[in-house]
């Protein structure tokens, strides 16, 4: 089946399958979506350039599925535009631009893995070779396996290889390590490290925090419908520059504590103490020289868990 | 795309249901009830038990063919996200729903055809070489509303209810379209409703050839427009499952 080409930019248009040099990958303006009353998205950007590795970070609702939905033309928008590479996402994803592995998505049943995979390949126009793709998905010996006897993490290796199998430019993928194991989850950022390493574009929705740190390079935080950061990792936590004093409080009072140099606030659980401070070695020099009992000292930064409540806290 | 096809069609014959509902059970019928009735006793339509009974017999079997790959398996894909998933390959969606529709008419072949070879080695059905082929590929055309109706079916209803409602209309559809007892044996007003409908209709075509009839006006009507109606329905009920089919 031929795709139709719909003029996809301006200058040498690039034919289906084809990609320019330096275009937007991903391009969302003003992306809004209600379902009824229900407000899934409310006017989302986005810009992902070609070889990024980017990740949507979001609690349960925070219109993550919606965004990766539009931005697959699985659904259309009430509002704002989504393109990828230049065309609209139906014309991306039927020009074989694009691989998905979709939240609660499984397989065609009835059929052998290798069937299947070979059917898959051959809806693309440069497929993944077979061999290719056993290696990148670790699928060992279970292209002869029925697919409806595999187990939750072989499924979800098989899940992986569909949506790689036609070695698509843009690779996004939906909550993708939901039912799987720390191990298992390990195992899978490799492949998507391994993927993205064949200069590809990765975009994925997670609400795990410490995935987008480990495997993005650049972390959107979505919470209600709207953005709320878009930063690398590092720079998120940077931006609540706030480190912490942990110790417990052998003798002394803990209304001192609120004077220690650099401390904007405490907190403890009986004798834990965390003194949320803007300079941890002013402060743990005052609290050395204050004639207080303490043990345990502990000097940390936030991680992202804790950046990213305090994100989705101050947009509320 | 031929793929796609191919894969679709090796799954329908593997399944179960298909084997033994459209494939077995069409031919043990047929089997039991010539057995029966024996070889030489007249029935409606002027036309040899046997001959008669192998129309009817054909019809039953393409419709429970066209409906299992269809309806409860639409239904199920649907239900587990794999027609997401498969909208989000290059294949169109044009391209995905008239595979299924290809899929359940070939698949219907090898059901239709078997009982015909069973009638003519078992109670020694004759027909030209053009009246069968003339029937089968009348027969074939003819299960398309059939067909249609289990897009519909599988675009409407949920997994839960898709395979018990399907069951009943292939129940429903063949008892009150003359598949099981002629309609000429039924009260007036089972037979108005029995040639409104697409088995009887479907059956009325292969009769008439095998009985070296012209053509057959009413019946070709009635399937013309339930293939309308089905198709119709199947159209809107995509449509409507296509634009939720992400939420």
């Amino acid at each position: 089946m031929v795709s139709a080409m719909t003029g996809p930019v301006a200058g040498a248009a690039p034919g289906p399958g084809m990609v320019g040099p330096d275009q937007a990958v991903v391009l969302a303006a003003g992306l809004a979506k209600s379902y009824g009353s229900t407000v899934a998205l409310a006017g989302l950007d986005l810009q992902v350039a070609a070889g990024e590795t980017v990740a949507l970070l979001g609690p349960n609702g925070a219109g993550k599925s919606t965004a990766i939905s539009l931005l697959l033309g699985l659904l259309s928008a009430d509002r704002g535009e989504a393109r990828v590479y230049g065309r609209s996402p139906s014309q991306a994803v039927a020009d074989g631009l694009v691989g998905a592995m979709l939240q609660d998505a499984s397989l065609m049943p009835g059929v052998r893995v290798g069937e299947l995979l070979t059917m898959v390949r051959g809806l693309y126009p440069r497929p993944v070779s077979l061999a290719d793709l056993v290696g990148l998905a670790d699928l060992g010996p279970l292209l002869g396996r029925r697919v409806d006897r595999l187990s939750g993490g072989q499924a979800q290796r098989v899940r992986f290889a569909t949506a790689i199998a036609g070695d698509p430019q843009l690779l996004v993928l939906d909550e993708p390590t939901a039912a799987m194991d720390v191990q298992a989850r390990r195992g899978f950022w490799r492949q998507i490290r391994d993927f993205a390493g064949r200069g590809r574009t990765v975009l994925f929705a997670t609400h795990y925090l410490q995935e987008a740190d480990d495997a993005a390079d650049r972390v959107v935080v979505i919470a209600r419908g709207r953005k709320i950061a878009d930063d690398p990792p590092a720079a998120i936590k940077a931006r609540f520059g706030d480190r912490q004093v942990r110790f417990t409080l052998e003798a002394g009072s803990l209304a001192l504590l609120a004077t220690l140099a650099g401390v904007d606030a405490v907190e403890h659980d009986r004798a834990r103490v965390t003194l949320h401070s803007h300079d941890t070695d002013a402060t743990v020099s005052s609290l050395v020289s204050s004639g207080l009992g303490w043990s345990g000292l502990d000097v940390g930064g936030l991680d992202l868990e804790t950046s990213f409540l305090r994100l989705v806290g101050e947009s509320s | 795309m031929t793929g796609f096809l191919t894969l679709e069609m090796r799954r329908c014959t593997r399944d179960v249901r298909y084997l033994v509902i459209a494939v077995a059970l069409p031919i043990g019928l047929y089997l039991l009830f010539a057995g029966l009735f024996g070889s030489h006793g007249q029935r409606a339509q002027g036309l040899p038990q046997p001959t008669e009974l192998m129309v009817a017999m054909i019809a039953y079997g393409a419709m429970w063919a066209v409906f299992s790959a269809t309806g409860p398996r639409i239904a199920q894909e649907r239900a587990i996200g794999w027609t997401r998933q498969l909208r989000v390959t290059p294949l169109t969606p044009a391209s995905a729903v008239s595979g299924k529709l290809v899929t359940a008419l070939v698949v219907a072949l090898p059901a239709m055809a078997l009982v015909a070879l069973t009638a003519a080695t078992s109670h020694h059905v004759h027909l030209g070489a053009a009246q069968w082929a003339a029937l089968l590929a009348a027969m074939w055309a003819g299960a398309l509303p059939l067909a249609l109706l289990g897009l519909a079916i599988g675009y409407l209803a949920g997994d839960d209810i898709a395979f018990p409602l399907t069951m009943a209309l292939y129940f429903a559809l063949g008892a009150l379209g003359g598949l099981w007892v002629p309609l000429s044996v039924m009260p007036h007003l089972m037979q108005d409703i029995g040639q409104a409908l697409p088995t009887n209709a479907l059956a009325e075509l292969g009769w008439r050839i095998a009985g070296g009839h012209g053509s057959v006006p009413a019946a070709l009507l009635v399937l013309a427009a339930w293939t309308l109606g089905s198709g119709l329905i199947a159209l809107l009920a995509y449509r409507r499952r296509g634009t939720r089919a992400a939420s």
